[in-house]
């Protein structure tokens, strides 16, 4: 497998549409996941054509505060309305959170190079999610579950700051109900009632290192980068190749196109190169202070 | 070799802390282990107490947890098969800083501390096979405390 493997960059917006425009998406309804994180449901103008990758972003606009990159969090099955996972960190994000059905919401996209299903077929798949990661995740988790027999072994491992701060819960215990995928949680700090699991994500590897082939595995991650970082070393302490070890990465994002520079990371730019990378393709830059 | 000594062997050489081990070292740790079952919510060690055992866990999980007046048990890490079970009986004063209470039904294979150290004075190959095995577990809960020291799922400064 060569380091730059080919995932899918493709652009399901319909044919016609301006990409640096945004189009007025209405909040059909939002749900609240934990204190600070609320999952949005956004419908489209009638017969608005709209199809996604797992993995993709949509710039979401709320007019007259700012523009932010918000991966999508929903079923690619179901495009429509478009289900987006947002916490509650900065200016754009709360008044976002703090929208009531009925708003709108300014919406282009989807954009970027999605989690490469395509190659992971036939292979043992190992998610590995931190915090709000478990969004962008989620999308490749339906596909997965979709496509099952498309797949060796999946086991998805999931890391939050405290039980509270879980998002998906219900959709969490119901895979963990489901006998062809393997769920480990796990909180940074438990309390007295939380019986699960206790430790950063990385102290599930003991656990789930029997779960999983590392000699054809393919890992997916997503969170904060200390956490991806952390996570990588794990697989790669395993011997699972950089090629095989996929990242979704975060950048400060203004255009989605690659015109404007703002998300430059060495050579790539994540809005249109990413946001999904191999190891192999950033790692040089991954843990170089300057970049 | 007695039945039970052959058992336990048979498990130092699947778990992770000992399965590298030279198999003669595996035996002479096999002749000082017993095979003991907790039930749930038992305490392995307990804080400021001597740590008179050395546990390997086999199945099951427990908790290292510390009692914080008015904010009740925090439960720091959970271990679960293949982990190692404190490293306080290794050194002076052998006692733990922590409280290791199991979750489920346990399973693990004890040592009497005292008779390791003995076994270590006397055989500093074994007490050197050993001392690396547990400097590896120090390490890998040291990394962990600190990833978890970072609160890296906190609020990002800056955030949009």
């Amino acid at each position: 497998m060569s380091a730059h493997v080919t995932h899918p960059a493709v652009s399901g917006m319909g044919p016609g549409v301006n990409p640096l425009v945004p189009v007025p998406f209405t909040l059909l309804r939002k749900r609240r996941e934990t204190h600070d994180t609320w999952t949005l449901t956004l419908q489209a103008p009638e017969g608005y054509p709209f199809a996604f990758l797992p993995g993709q972003f949509n710039m979401l606009y709320i007019f007259g505060v700012g523009e932010v990159p918000i991966s999508i969090s929903g079923d690619p099955a179901q495009p429509l309305p478009v289900v987006h996972t947002v916490r509650a960190v900065g200016s754009v994000t709360r008044a976002m959170t703090a929208l009531t059905p009925g708003a709108v919401v300014g919406v282009r996209g989807p954009f970027g190079r999605g989690w490469p299903l395509d190659v992971a077929k036939g292979h043992d798949v190992v998610i590995v999610a931190g915090g709000i990661g478990l969004a962008p995740l989620r999308p490749a988790v339906y596909a997965i579950l979709r496509h099952r027999d498309d797949f060796g072994r999946v086991v998805l491992l999931y890391g939050a700051r405290t039980p509270g701060d879980m998002l998906f819960r219900r959709e969490l215990e119901r895979w963990r109900g489901r006998f062809d995928i393997d769920v480990l949680v796990t909180v940074d700090r438990g309390d007295e009632d939380w019986r699960g699991h206790v430790g950063v994500v990385t102290t599930l590897f003991r656990q789930a290192e029997r779960l999983f082939d590392p000699s054809q595995a393919i890992a997916l991650i997503c969170g904060p980068e200390i956490m991806m970082r952390f996570t990588v070393r794990e697989f790669q302490n395993r011997d699972v190749p950089d090629e095989r070890i996929y990242i979704s990465m975060e950048r400060n994002m203004k255009c989605a196109v690659g015109f404007c520079g703002h998300c430059q990371f060495g050579p790539e730019f994540i809005c249109k190169d990413g946001p999904v990378f191999t190891y192999a393709q950033i790692g040089p830059f991954f843990e170089t202070r300057e970049v | 070799m007695p039945e039970k000594v052959q058992e336990i062997q048979d498990i130092l050489a699947e778990h992770p802390f000992t399965h590298d081990l030279p198999e003669p070292e595996r035996e002479k740790l096999a002749r000082v282990a017993q095979l003991k079952t907790f039930a749930a919510d038992e305490f392995l060690l307990r804080e400021g107490r001597v740590s008179e055992m050395f546990y390997l866990i086999v199945a099951g999980r427990a908790s290292v947890e510390l009692y914080v007046p008015e904010r009740g048990v925090l439960r720091l890490q959970t271990l679960g098969p293949g982990d190692a079970v404190g490293w306080s009986w290794m050194l002076p004063p052998y006692r733990a800083n922590f409280d290791i209470r199991t979750l489920d039904t346990t399973e693990v294979i004890a040592f009497d501390a005292a008779q390791l150290r003995r076994m270590f004075d006397q055989d500093a190959y074994l007490g050197y096979q050993v001392a690396r095995r547990l400097l590896a577990v120090v390490a890998e809960r040291v990394r962990a405390t600190r990833l978890q020291l970072l609160d890296m799922y906190a609020p990002p400064g800056g955030g949009q």
